[in-house]
């Protein structure tokens, strides 16, 4: 996207038309909670951060499957959103470029310039082995390369994309070998928790996100550029340094087979005559209710389909630690962890509702078996050996202390 | 439930909200185990509906009880004709004193005699305010999942505490709240069956007087 060509004429020889355009900007409005009168301002900031610059990104990667890489390549053809992301100009991009001396040159140029920029991080950061689970051609690893860009005064911000990079995602899934974790605890564990972390959880993260971060960073930009925009937005960040807008919903919320749910109308078996109703698949094990995530309103794919309107079920695939959590994942989520109170104990879990429904059955037979006992000792009914008469003159000493008959 | 019972044992108001209790019990654990398993289908709207309508029914009824018992005279020994404010029934009073290990071991067949007590045994007003407190606690977690309550603060944090400790590495916790919701339910069945045998394990007369207000013959 160069400086002699306007923002308009560069979607044009994409093949997007400015209506396309104006019509992605009313429905991110909408992703971002905003009115439809906010669609002007939105495509006059987009158009003129185009126009005015790129701002500098990494798209760093840890432990990983690349497939937040791919989410965000998946496009088969140029849309509004690839564009938008074309406001980063990736000048190291891990995955998708050449590896080799220019790679290493673009990054440090990067982070050595004197230009404000951000990092995209992609996949779990690898401790184990002391960061040797996952070493570069140059034999330095990827915990060396963070190093070298979290000291750069000029990182504004880290957009953590994906579950793994949030959290580690499966690749720090029980046993967890090569020690993956997410970045922003990571950061905080090394005390290079200065610059301000944006989680995109989900496995993979969509592009629309991404797409809907940038813009927001757009938005809020004092100066209008992205890169007082992008702290701006890491201001205003939930609990769990994920963007409110994105993530204050659950799946179920605002699932469109919710209404079957309501109905009492669900799915026990695949390939029965419920599942061609595409009736709720809760029963299934879906994890759609503890999962805050936009998908039935993004879908995927350029909006085509998604997890639970394609016949599947939600995997929570957006929640912490979502493969031990989750697994199995066609299975009810049955478990709840133990590790954090008893380390090294019930590893897998405990199973509160098995452990519950054996305990209250061991006592009701311990309560069967104790009236048996109560029976043969003679304590029950009539024969009961219970101080009556003892308790009664205890009762009439008080009332006669209150003053009574 | 030792020692011939009077009237003056109990008081209508109280018989009436023992029975909204049961019935709030019976009707949150079914419509709540439907909530969790849903194995037949046509009732999840009418389950969630029950649920929500006797949780509220349930708080409101317990803590009517807890206040009526600073205004309501009942005796103080079972069968006994003094009667005192019922709050001082509920906690120790002077012929609990040393009694809970007697007890203890009465029920473990150690102790032939049923040791002198007040109306309520030790064991017995420990297992009370335990159940008090479990009823809270299953209704803060009820909260705590609840759409429209689940964002305010006293709920996020449980959500945000739950999740960390029982959330296998920290998120949102709230299907860990889901599992400890279901988790005090059977607790408190759990409580139910020892207090339904205890109760009755001498006898109907204590059934007869909480459910019916009726003495024994």
């Amino acid at each position: 996207m160069g400086s002699e060509m306007t923002f308009y004429e560069n979607l044009s020889q994409r093949g997007v038309s400015r209506r396309d355009f104006l019509k992605f900007c009313g429905s991110t409005a909408a992703v971002l909670g905003l009115s439809s009168t906010f669609v002007p301002t939105l495509a006059s900031k987009i158009a003129g951060a185009a126009e005015s610059g790129l701002t500098p990104a990494i798209w760093a990667t840890g432990g990983k499957c690349t497939g937040c890489l791919e989410s965000t390549l998946q496009a088969t053809y140029p849309n509004v959103a690839d564009i938008v992301l074309d406001l980063l100009t990736l000048n190291y991009s891990a995955a998708s470029m050449a590896t080799g001396k220019y790679a290493g040159e673009a990054k440090k140029g990067v982070y050595e310039g004197d230009r404000p920029f951000i990092m995209i991080y992609e996949g779990a950061i690898m401790t184990g082995l002391g960061g040797n689970t996952l070493v570069n051609a140059d034999k330095t690893t990827s915990l060396d390369d963070l190093e070298h860009v979290m000291h750069s005064p000029n990182l504004k911000a880290i957009i953590a994309m994906g579950q793994c990079a949030v959290d580690g995602g499966w690749t720090r899934a029980f046993p967890n070998p090569a020690g993956g974790m997410g970045i922003k605890y990571y950061l905080e564990q090394e005390g290079l928790d200065h610059v301000p972390v944006v989680n995109l959880p989900g496995c993979p993260a969509s592009p629309e996100e991404l797409t809907a971060v940038v813009v927001q960073a757009l938005l809020l930009g004092s100066d209008g550029t992205l890169e007082t925009g992008i702290q701006a937005v890491a201001a205003d960040l939930d609990r769990l340094n994920r963007p409110k807008y994105l993530y204050n919903a659950t799946i179920h919320d605002s699932c469109p087979r919710r209404g079957h749910f309501e109905n009492g109308e669900f799915v026990h078996r695949y390939g029965s005559d419920a599942e061609k109703k595409n009736w709720c698949v809760y029963p299934m094990g879906c994890k759609g209710p503890q999962t805050y995530r936009r998908c039935p309103m993004m879908r995927w794919n350029d909006a085509q389909s998604w997890c639970v309107e394609s016949g599947g079920i939600c995997i929570g695939c957006a929640t912490w630690n979502w493969v031990d959590n989750n697994a199995p994942f066609k299975g009810r989520h049955r478990r709840v962890g133990a590790n954090n109170i008893l380390p090294g104990v019930w590893k897998g879990g405990i199973n509160p509702i098995g452990t519950a429904a054996a305990l209250t059955g061991v006592v009701a037979a311990a309560l069967v078996a104790h009236g048996f006992g109560m029976k043969a000792a003679g304590r029950c009914g009539k024969n009961a050996t219970l101080k009556t008469e003892e308790m009664k003159e205890y009762d009439r000493k008080r009332l006669k202390k209150q003053g009574g008959a | 439930m030792p020692g011939k019972l009077t009237k003056r044992s109990t008081h209508p108001f109280f018989v009436f909200t023992h029975w909204v209790n049961a019935m709030a019990m019976l009707f949150l654990t079914i419509s709540g185990l439907y909530i969790a398993f849903p194995i037949i289908n046509g009732f999840m709207g009418v389950a969630r509906g029950t649920h929500f309508f006797w949780m509220f029914v349930l708080l409101i009824n317990i803590i009517a009880r807890i206040v009526s018992m600073f205004f309501i005279k009942c005796a103080c020994e079972q069968g006994g004709e003094c009667v005192e404010y019922d709050y001082k029934n509920w906690f120790p009073q002077k012929t609990n004193r040393h009694q809970m290990w007697p007890m203890i071991k009465y029920y473990l067949f150690f102790k032939k005699d049923y040791p002198i007590t007040a109306k309520y045994a030790g064991l017995q007003k420990l297992a009370y305010w335990l159940s008090i407190i479990l009823t809270f606690a299953i209704a803060y977690t009820g909260f705590a999942l609840w759409g429209p309550t689940q964002d305010w603060i006293i709920f996020r944090i449980g959500n945000e505490i739950v999740g960390s400790l029982f959330g296998f590495g920290g998120g949102d916790g709230l299907m860990a709240m889901r599992l400890i919701h279901h988790w005090l339910m059977w607790f408190i069945l759990i409580f139910t069956c020892i207090h339904g045998y205890l109760a009755n394990i001498y006898g109907p007369s204590a059934s007869r007087l909480i459910f019916l207000y009726k003495d024994k013959k």
